[in-house]
């Protein structure tokens, strides 16, 4: 799968939880900052990981929910893998 | 046949072996100071906890995993207990008494697969969802919303339970345990993060009648 389907899959995860934020998930690119810019506490990206599990078909790693602060990182974590 | 030889095992387990000597050596002595008084809003929350479920209660001071003990005595506690205090002096009492340690500054996904898991074998875990003891004036503090995810990954109910404080401390202990909340029913499968904060206010709303039930 390629980086930008799984941004695209992943803004899809972050619209259906997160609807007051649609328009910015919408049009953020990798850049965009999960807790600056989304307002997303450290909760609310467990429960993404969870989504993402279920959605990729993936497992996460024991994690610190510090080690992604942009959604890059979330993509690069999940396209590692899927590889 | 399954059934029965898991209950006893886990009857005869020896993990809780110092968990259940302490509990036989301290009834006595806890059922004379405390005289446990036990209320109820509903013949529903008057049924026995069976299976695995998340309590959560208010947290007044240290003393409060003893008092849970007391309400709810036929079941054996695992405590959720911030990581910092399993690595202090404390830490092997706490771990002998099978409380699960929770990285309270650095939240990560193992922490909360580990609370599922035991959710998931049918035990019974109990969380102060304020997340720090409550100084203040005795009002339940906002809960966090960890709870929530937990109750809905395991598909367990959460049940609230009210310690009241006591003002001196030969007062009789008193606890309010209310009805089980089916956090998924409410929920569904994945439910918005404006949805799980509702869910969270709700049964912050279940302490506060809880509180009212109590108070006089």
């Amino acid at each position: 799968m390629k980086r930008t389907e799984i941004l695209e899959k992943l803004k899809d995860i972050l619209i259906s939880a997160d609807s007051k934020n649609m328009e910015l998930a919408e049009n953020c690119t990798e850049s965009a900052n999960l807790y600056t810019d989304f307002g997303l506490t450290s909760v609310n990206m467990l429960f993404m990981v969870i989504a993402i599990e279920e959605d990729f078909n993936i497992r996460f790693d024991d994690v610190s929910m510090d080690s992604f602060a942009t959604l890059g990182d979330v993509v690069s974590y999940i396209e590692g893998k899927l590889q | 046949m399954q059934d029965l030889k898991t209950k006893k095992n886990s009857v005869l387990s020896l993990k809780y072996l110092f968990f259940d000597f302490v509990k036989i050596t301290a009834a006595l002595p806890g059922l004379i100071a405390f005289r446990t008084k036990v209320v109820y809003p509903s013949e529903t929350a008057k049924k026995k906890i069976k299976g695995g479920a998340l309590l959560i209660s208010n947290h007044l001071g240290k003393f409060d995993p003893a008092f849970l003990q007391f309400g709810v005595w036929y079941r054996r506690h695992h405590f959720v207990c911030g990581k910092d205090l399993m690595d202090s002096r404390g830490g092997p009492i706490l771990r002998a008494f099978q409380c699960i340690p929770i990285d309270r500054y650095n939240v990560n996904t193992g922490d909360i697969r580990n609370i599922v898991e035991h959710l998931k074998n049918e035990e019974l875990v109990s969380i102060f969802p304020e997340g720090k003891v409550n100084t203040g004036n005795g009002e339940v503090d906002t809960f966090k919303s960890g709870m929530v995810l937990m109750a809905l990954k395991s598909e367990k109910p959460i049940i609230p339970v009210y310690i009241k404080p006591r003002k001196k401390i030969w007062h009789r202990l008193t606890i309010a345990i209310g009805e089980p909340v089916d956090v998924k029913a409410l929920c569904g499968d994945r439910p918005s993060f404006a949805k799980m904060e509702e869910v969270t206010s709700l049964l912050h709303q279940r302490e506060k009648e809880l509180e009212a039930l109590v108070k006089n």
